[in-house]
């Protein structure tokens, strides 16, 4: 499922990213990778998501979010 | 000699605070060759030696998917620094080292600032820094940012490691290509991570096991509480500022009230001619007082804004308007300067430094012109009153504000492509960082430094800009008839009434281009042939009341109710006034792009004139 499935609350990892190099550089360079475990914080509709991992507070706009394969743990 | 620092680090990484703290005013801002991204140079003396500091342009990464990312990495590959001094956070220590890790195939000398050690003290992470120097091979500094006394330290060791400097021992092993472009970034992203997570094994503790939202944060982040609570902490925020700056613009309009009649009384009597008694008497000390007010909220805006943005505020409220504002190509972070328009343009204006880059800072000012300030409030009202009943003046206002959204939206299309280009344009990932106890002397310092800078700058600007509209309306008989502007005014008259605009009103509307509050008086003495356009104009702030109900009959003898309504919307969406002329052109350091603008605002308030008059002319 898409990271913008995911339930608040609902603990997570990241299994694919999906997107050009530059998409990729963006996403990694800020701390979500393949095999990145999250915590789900609020997943509200017409906003960004909050994801939190490697101990920060993270917001993912939904059009990106959406090129975020994810699966729950 | 080895002197060249440079600062490396992520948005938040405390970067800018370092720079100030090192250079204070010593400073210098450009623009990077062929680039809109802003270049910061300083320097500092320590034992007698100087030292430069450059402040690379904040960005996650140096793999280059920005403007940013790629002078930066530029700047340290050709060697343009002699020490790179890295930030990182250390509430976020795993997060933020990726920067290092991105560094670390540079091999270039470096230290590393383990920046906000307060706020990882806060949330009891122990770091063993000296395990972490120990693997890394470069020293590493526990530091808090924003207090003065680690300064020392810091100036101390940049000397040392100046003379004698290290480079990373340990650098990540990266995985030959692996297929596609996107699979090689990712495969060397994650052993980069990979090495992270290496070099800090042992050097903290376990990591949170479940995050939960502060109470604060869950009422932030909700959509819709949030959105309130965001924009009722900005509208006080905005109040805030201006009763801070209050006492010091009263100060201000002080300065011509002194100044004006011993100056006046002394040149006279030393027979100097009137053209050089009317400049020292009445425009030098108003364009002091302009500057005085200009810096005074300057000063308020930062030290509020400062605040917000220090305890992370700003980042909320980014987050709650991102979706809003990215159709306007604009960042959610916008959503501060936007409502800050309405109370000042300047004050909206100097808000935009808390964009993360130029293009976005200088598109967000041109959108920042479009909102109407609090002046046009108190005279929009006034003129429409004597034309119209009451409940159609609230239809004008309600017709205003609807353009405000037409014209932010042109102004992002027309301005847009090229400030913030579409390849440009991503959506927002950013991190919200956690809560910092604000640092107050260190925030007072930077509102102080920036409302200084902007006074010395602006001081210039202004005079100019005021000796030449002193040409235009300059009479030496009193009467409006022998200035400069009713020659021209009436001599382009022709042209004028294409846009509805008589010379009285045209005037009128130039004198909104100069000062909003100056309308009034430049209207009362165009069309009553009360006192000067100069006192008027100069002096608006504390001349008498003009008397409106004299204005209003003399006006709706010789102005339609087309030609009224046609010259409100001149007014309002003209240039705002000359000193968030002034302050977007000294916030930019661009002539060109706040001549364009300028241009472009009056262009379309005449535009709009014109539109407005002859539907109104076959309506009313």
């Amino acid at each position: 499922m898409k990271l913008t499935d995911m339930r608040p609350e609902q603990e997570g990892r990241v299994r694919k990213l999906e997107g050009d190099a530059h998409f990729i550089s963006r996403i990694t360079s800020i701390g979500i990778t393949e095999g990145t475990e999250f915590q789900t914080i609020r997943n509200d509709r017409k906003m960004p998501v909050l994801v939190y991992l490697r101990e920060t507070l993270i917001a993912v706009n939904r059009p990106d979010a959406e090129r975020i394969e994810v699966e729950a743990v | 000699m080895k002197d060249r620092i440079a600062l490396l680090g992520q948005p938040n990484s405390g970067k800018s605070t370092v720079y100030n703290a090192l250079t204070g005013s010593r400073q210098h801002v450009g623009n990077w060759p062929g680039k809109t991204v802003e270049k910061n140079d300083g320097f500092y003396t320590y034992k007698g030696k100087r030292y430069t500091v450059t402040d690379l342009p904040g960005s996650y990464g140096l793999s280059g998917n920005s403007d940013e990312e790629i002078i930066t990495a530029d700047f340290i590959k050709t060697g343009q620094a002699d020490l790179v001094c890295i930030l990182v956070d250390a509430s976020q220590l795993e997060r933020s080292m990726y920067m290092v890790a991105e560094f670390a195939a540079m091999s270039k000398p470096a230290i590393l600032l383990l920046n906000m050690m307060d706020v990882a003290r806060s949330q009891k992470k122990e770091i063993d820094h000296v395990l972490l120097a120990e693997r890394l091979g470069i020293p590493v500094l526990p530091f808090t940012a924003a207090e003065s006394s680690g300064y020392e330290a810091l100036k101390e060791l940049l000397a040392r490691e100046l003379e004698s400097p290290h480079s990373l021992r340990s650098v990540p092993k990266l995985p030959k290509e692996a297929g596609s472009a996107a699979e090689t970034v990712h495969a060397e992203s994650e052993a980069k991570y990979l090495w992270v997570r290496d070099m800090l094994a042992g050097v903290t503790g376990d990591r949170q096991a479940h995050f939960e939202l502060s109470r604060r944060d869950r009422r932030l982040l909700s959509p819709v509480l949030g959105k309130f609570l965001c924009f009722g902490t900005i509208v006080v925020g905005f109040l805030a500022a201006m009763i801070i700056c209050l006492p010091l613009m009263g100060a201000g309009s002080m300065i011509p009230q002194l100044l004006n009649k011993p100056i006046f009384n002394l040149l006279t009597s030393w027979n100097v001619h009137p053209w050089l008694v009317s400049i020292f008497s009445i425009i030098l000390p108003n364009t002091l007082y302009f500057c005085v007010a200009m810096s005074g909220f300057v000063f308020g805006v930062n030290l509020v804004f400062g605040y917000l943005e220090e305890i992370g505020f700003l980042a909320r409220a980014a987050y709650q308007f991102d979706s809003l504002l990215s159709g306007l190509g604009l960042q959610g972070k916008a959503i501060c300067p936007i409502l800050m328009g309405f109370g000042c343009t300047i004050g909206g204006t100097c808000g935009t430094r808390v964009m993360d880059n130029w293009g976005q800072r200088m598109l967000t000012m041109a959108v920042v012109w479009a909102v109407p300030c609090a002046s046009i409030w108190t005279i929009i009202p006034v003129i429409s009153s004597m034309f119209f009943t009451p409940l159609q003046t609230m239809l004008v206002i309600v017709g205003i504000l609807l353009y405000v959204v037409v014209l932010m939206t042109v102004v992002s299309k027309v301005f847009g492509r090229t400030l913030v280009p579409e390849n440009a344009r991503s959506g927002m990932i950013m991190e919200l960082p956690p809560y910092h106890k604000p640092h107050w002397k260190h925030i007072a310092k930077e509102a102080l430094l920036k409302a200084w800078d902007i006074f010395r700058r602006a001081l210039r600007t202004v005079t100019l800009i005021s000796l030449l509209f002193w040409v235009f309306s300059y009479s030496g008989s009193g009467n409006v008839a022998d200035s400069l502007l009713y020659k021209v005014g009436t001599a382009i008259e022709p042209v004028t009434r294409i846009f509805g605009l008589g010379w009285r009103t045209f005037m009128g509307f130039l004198s909104s281009a100069f000062a909003k509050q100056a309308v009034l008086g430049v209207l009362n003495v165009v069309f009553v042939g009360d006192g000067t356009v100069l006192d008027a104009t100069f002096r608006s702030a504390f001349s008498v009341a003009t008397d409106n109900a004299v204005l209003g009959n003399a006006m709706t003898e010789a102005v339609s109710k087309a030609e009224a309504l046609a010259f409100m919307c001149a007014c309002t969406f003209n240039i705002p006034c000359v000193m968030a002329l002034s302050t977007t052109y000294r916030e930019s350091h661009s002539l060109k792009w706040t001549v364009r603008i300028a241009a472009f605002y009056v262009c379309g308030a005449l535009v709009l004139s014109c539109i407005v008059y002859h539907i109104a002319a076959l309506v009313l």
